[in-house]
C-alpha cells in the first residue's frame, strides 16, 4: 500500500490532538494532588506557626495528598488581605479571622455549622464566647478556635516593694498601687492611642465594670451618656494622671510591650506574649511578671474583651469539600489539641474538653486567661453583632472619650461626643 | 508604443507586502496619527490605572456599600453624615495644617539647600547624592527609625535632653496632640526636603552665570540677584514641584500610620488615614470613599490658586 508523506494539515491535527491529550493528563494530574491555601496573621507565639508549617500540614498531606500552603500576613495586616479576597472573589481558599469578622464578611463565607457542631461534641461542647462571634443567622460563618485573651501584666517584685502582694481586686486598689508605684519610680503603662487591640483590651472592660454601656441589648438604643460612663471617665483621668507617662495617649500596641521590657512599666494590659517572650529572651523579667484578670469596678463585676479567633472558608474557593475535609481534621480532638499547645494555649481554646488539659500546667500564670472567657465580650456588648459596632471601634469612639478626658477635656464634653458619634453610627447601621 | 502596452512588473507576494509597508509607514508618519498613536497607550494607562479608580471611587461614594455586600445608592447620604462628623472636621483641619506647614518648610529649606549646593565646594557630587538619602529610603523603614528616636523610653533625644537638664522623662513627641503633630511636620519635613531641594538645583544650573555676571557688574547685591534674578528665574520649577509637595503630603498615609495611626485622640488623623479605617478597619466602604474625595475639592483650590497666581506673574 503507497504510503504518502503527510500533509501539512495532517501535521497540524496530530499537534492538536496531542496539545488536548497533554492539557487532559494535566488536569488529570493536578485532580490528583489537590492544594488547598489556609491565610493567617502571624502570631506573635513563633512556635504556633511554625507547628502548623512544620508538623500539621505535613501530616495531613501524608495523610490525605493534599498540599496547604500557610500563607502568613504581617500583625494588623490581615483584615486589609480579607477584605481583598472576599471583594475580588479570588486569593486563599480559608483565613483565619478575628473579632466580629465572620458577620462583616457573611456573604463571603461558607457555612460551616456542620464541621463546628462535630468539633464541639467531639471535645467537650463550645464555650459562649466562641460562638458569639461566629453564628450569623443561626449559621456558623466560622469554626470557633481560641480567644487571645487581654489581661493585667504586673510585676510582682514591684507592687510587694509598695505591699501589695496579689494583685488588687478592684479598680480604686488598682489606683492606690499604681499611685505608689510611680511615686517609686515605676509607672504603669496602659495604651489611650489609636492601636488595634491593647487600648481596647482594658477601655471597655472598664466601662462595663462601672455599669456604663455604648449601646442597649436593642442594638439602637445609644446609652453612653449616663452617670456610669461619667464615673468610669473620671476614674480613667485619675487613674492616668497618678499611674501613668503621658506618653500613653499616643501609644499604639508594640510600646507597652517595649516599654515592659525595657523596665519601664510596672503594670499594662496585654495578652500573655509578653510573658511568652520575656521567659525566652529576658529571663529576669519573666520571673517577676505575672497575670491577672482585669479589676472589678463599683458594680462588683469585672469583664474582659473577647478577641475571638476561628476559621472560615470563602465562597469562591475552587474545592469547598477539600477545604471543608482540611477544617474537619484541623479541628479532631488529636491534632487541635497539639495546635493549641503549641503556642502555650496563647489562643485559649474555646473548646470546653480543654478546660483542664494539661497543656495549661505548663505555665500556670496563663489559666487567667481561661478563667476570663467567661466574662469576656465583644466592643458594643450588649449589643448583638452589626456593623455599627465595627465603625464605633474603627473610630475609636470609646478610646478616643477616655484619652481626651486624659489630655485635659471636660467629663460632659467627651461624653457628649462619643453620644453624638454613636448616635450617627448606629442610626446609619 | 502606447502605454497599454507597457511591461507591467510582475505583481509577487513580497511586493504587495513591500507596498502594503510603505503604505502603513505613510500613515503612521502622519502628524494626526503618530501623535494619537504616541498619547494613545499612556491615555489607556491613565484611564485604566487612574481614570477607572477615580470613578468607581465616586461611585461607591454614592452608596451605602459595607465591604463583601452589593450595597444601595444613597446619593449624597455620605457626605452629609461626614458635613455632620466632628472628627471628619477634625481631620481636614489637621491635613491643611500638615500640608501647609511642611511645604512651607520644605519649600523655604529646599531653597536654601539648592542654593547651598549650586556654590563649588570639595566632594560636592557625593553630598549631593547623599542629600537625597532619606527620598530614598522606603518611608516604613524611615519611619521606624523615627519612632525609635520619638519613643521617651529609648529616645536619643530624650535621652541628650535629660542630660542637658530638662526633667525625665522628658517631652512626649507622639503622645501630647501638640507635639505629635510638630513630630510628623518635621519627618515629613526631612523626608521631602531632598525632592524640593535636588529639583530647584536642576532648576538653578538652567540659570545663565552670565545674567549674574551682568548683574553684579552694574552693582547688583547679592539679594538683589537672588531677588530678581534667580527667584523669577526659578518661578516655573518652584511652581511645579509645591504643586507635586501640596498633593503628596495632603495623601500621606505611611508616616501617620506607622507612627501614630492618628493618635492621639484624632490629633493627627489625616484623611488617607481616616478614609483607610473607615472602609477596611469598619467595612464602610461608601463612607471610605466620601471620605477620601473630600480631599478633591480643597486640593482642586489650592492648585488652581496657585496657577491662577502664576499665570498673573
Amino acid at each position: 500500500m503507497p504510503h504518502s508523506p503527510p500533509s501539512r494539515r495532517d501535521f497540524l491535527k496530530a499537534a492538536a490532538a496531542g496539545s488536548l491529550g497533554a492539557a487532559f493528563s494535566l488536569t488529570d494530574a493536578q485532580a490528583a494532588t489537590k492544594s488547598l491555601t489556609l491565610m493567617h496573621e502571624n502570631s506573635f507565639i513563633k512556635t504556633y506557626d511554625e507547628y502548623m508549617n512544620k508538623t500539621l500540614i505535613p501530616a495531613y498531606e501524608k495523610e490525605t495528598g493534599v498540599k496547604v500552603k500557610y500563607d502568613l500576613v504581617s500583625v494588623g495586616g490581615l483584615q486589609t488581605r480579607v477584605t481583598t479576597a472576599a471583594e475580588t472573589r479570588s486569593g486563599p481558599d480559608m483565613t483565619g479571622m478575628a473579632f466580629n469578622w465572620p458577620f462583616l464578611y457573611d456573604e463571603k463565607l461558607i457555612d460551616v455549622t456542620d464541621i463546628a457542631d462535630e468539633a464541639g461534641k467531639a471535645n467537650g461542647g463550645w464555650h459562649v464566647g466562641g460562638t458569639e462571634a461566629v453564628i450569623v443567622n443561626g449559621k456558623f460563618k466560622g469554626v470557633p478556635f481560641g480567644n487571645i485573651g487581654q489581661l493585667m501584666n504586673w510585676r510582682t517584685d514591684w507592687f510587694g516593694e509598695v505591699g501589695f502582694k496579689t494583685f488588687p481586686d478592684t479598680w480604686d486598689g488598682l489606683l492606690e498601687a499604681g499611685t505608689k508605684l510611680k511615686k517609686a519610680g515605676h509607672p504603669f503603662g496602659f495604651e489611650l492611642g489609636h492601636g488595634f487591640g491593647d487600648n481596647h483590651g482594658w477601655l471597655y472592660p472598664l466601662l462595663w465594670s462601672y455599669g456604663a454601656r455604648e449601646v442597649e441589648s436593642d442594638g439602637k438604643t445609644i446609652v453612653i451618656d449616663s452617670n456610669e460612663t461619667a464615673a468610669a471617665v473620671d476614674f480613667c483621668r485619675k487613674f492616668f494622671q497618678d499611674t501613668m507617662l503621658e506618653d500613653v495617649l499616643g501609644w499604639t500596641d508594640p510600646n507597652n510591650n517595649k516599654a515592659w521590657l525595657g523596665q519601664q512599666i510596672s503594670c499594662t494590659n496585654n495578652a500573655q506574649s509578653i510573658l511568652w517572650l520575656a521567659k525566652r529572651e529576658f529571663p529576669d523579667i519573666g520571673k517577676v511578671t505575672d497575670h491577672a484578670l482585669n479589676p472589678m469596678g463599683p458594680t462588683g463585676k469585672r469583664y474582659h474583651i473577647l478577641n475571638p479567633w476561628s476559621h472560615g472558608i470563602f465562597t469562591h474557593t475552587s474545592d469547598p469539600d477539600a477545604a471543608r475535609a482540611f477544617l474537619r481534621w484541623l479541628m479532631q480532638p488529636k491534632q487541635v489539641g497539639a495546635w493549641y499547645a503549641s503556642a502555650d494555649m496563647y489562643y485559649a481554646p474555646f473548646l470546653k474538653g480543654f478546660d483542664d488539659s494539661p497543656a495549661w500546667n505548663v505555665e500556670p500564670r496563663y489559666l487567667p486567661f481561661r478563667d476570663s472567657m467567661t466574662t469576656s465580650h465583644l466592643p458594643g456588648w450588649p449589643a448583638p453583632l452589626s456593623r455599627a459596632q465595627s465603625e464605633s471601634v474603627a473610630k475609636y469612639v470609646v478610646v478616643d472619650m477616655f484619652a481626651k478626658a486624659c489630655a485635659g477635656a471636660s467629663t460632659k464634653d467627651v461624653i457628649s461626643a462619643a453620644n453624638a458619634q454613636l448616635k450617627q453610627i448606629y442610626q446609619q447601621a | 508604443m502606447s502605454a497599454s502596452t507597457l511591461p507591467v512588473p510582475p505583481r509577487t507576494a513580497s511586493g504587495n507586502r513591500t507596498l502594503g509597508r510603505s503604505r502603513f509607514r505613510e500613515w503612521t508618519e502622519k502628524e494626526a496619527v503618530f501623535s494619537w498613536l504616541m498619547i494613545g497607550p499612556p491615555i489607556l494607562f491613565l484611564c485604566a490605572m487612574v481614570g477607572y479608580p477615580f470613578l468607581y471611587g465616586c461611585y461607591l461614594s454614592l452608596m451605602h456599600r459595607p465591604v463583601a455586600t452589593t450595597g444601595e445608592f444613597i446619593g449624597l447620604g455620605n457626605y452629609i453624615a461626614n458635613w455632620n462628623d466632628p472628627v471628619f472636621w477634625r481631620v481636614a483641619r489637621n491635613t491643611i495644617v500638615y500640608t501647609l506647614v511642611t511645604t512651607f518648610l520644605k519649600a523655604v529649606g529646599g531653597l536654601g539647600l539648592a542654593l547651598v549646593m549650586n556654590q563649588s565646594f570639595p566632594m560636592k557630587n557625593f553630598v549631593r547624592a547623599a542629600l537625597l538619602l532619606p527620598f530614598i529610603v522606603p518611608t516604613v523603614l524611615s519611619t521606624i527609625a523615627w519612632m525609635w528616636i520619638l519613643d521617651p523610653t529609648f529616645s536619643v533625644l530624650n535621652w541628650l535632653l535629660i542630660a542637658a537638664g530638662v526633667p525625665a522623662p522628658g517631652p512626649s513627641w507622639l503622645g501630647n496632640p501638640v507635639l505629635a503633630m510638630c513630630s510628623l511636620i518635621v519627618i515629613n519635613t526631612w523626608r521631602g526636603l531632598p525632592f524640593y531641594a535636588i529639583t530647584l538645583l536642576a532648576g538653578l544650573q538652567t540659570i545663565s552665570p552670565e545674567l549674574h555676571e551682568a548683574a553684579t557688574t552694574d552693582g547688583a547685591t547679592t539679594w538683589h540677584r537672588f531677588r530678581y534674578i534667580t527667584l523669577p528665574l526659578l518661578q516655573p520649577v518652584l511652581f511645579i514641584v509645591t504643586m507635586f509637595s501640596i498633593i503628596f503630603t495632603f495623601s500621606d498615609f505611611q508616616l501617620v500610620y506607622v507612627l501614630t495611626h492618628g493618635g492621639p485622640a484624632n490629633a493627627t488623623h489625616l484623611f488617607a488615614t481616616y478614609a483607610f479605617d473607615i472602609a477596611m478597619s469598619a467595612g464602610q466602604f461608601g463612607l471610605g470613599a466620601s471620605v477620601a474625595l473630600s480631599m478633591l475639592p480643597p486640593l482642586a483650590l489650592i492648585i488652581v490658586a496657585l496657577a491662577i497666581y502664576m499665570r498673573k506673574r
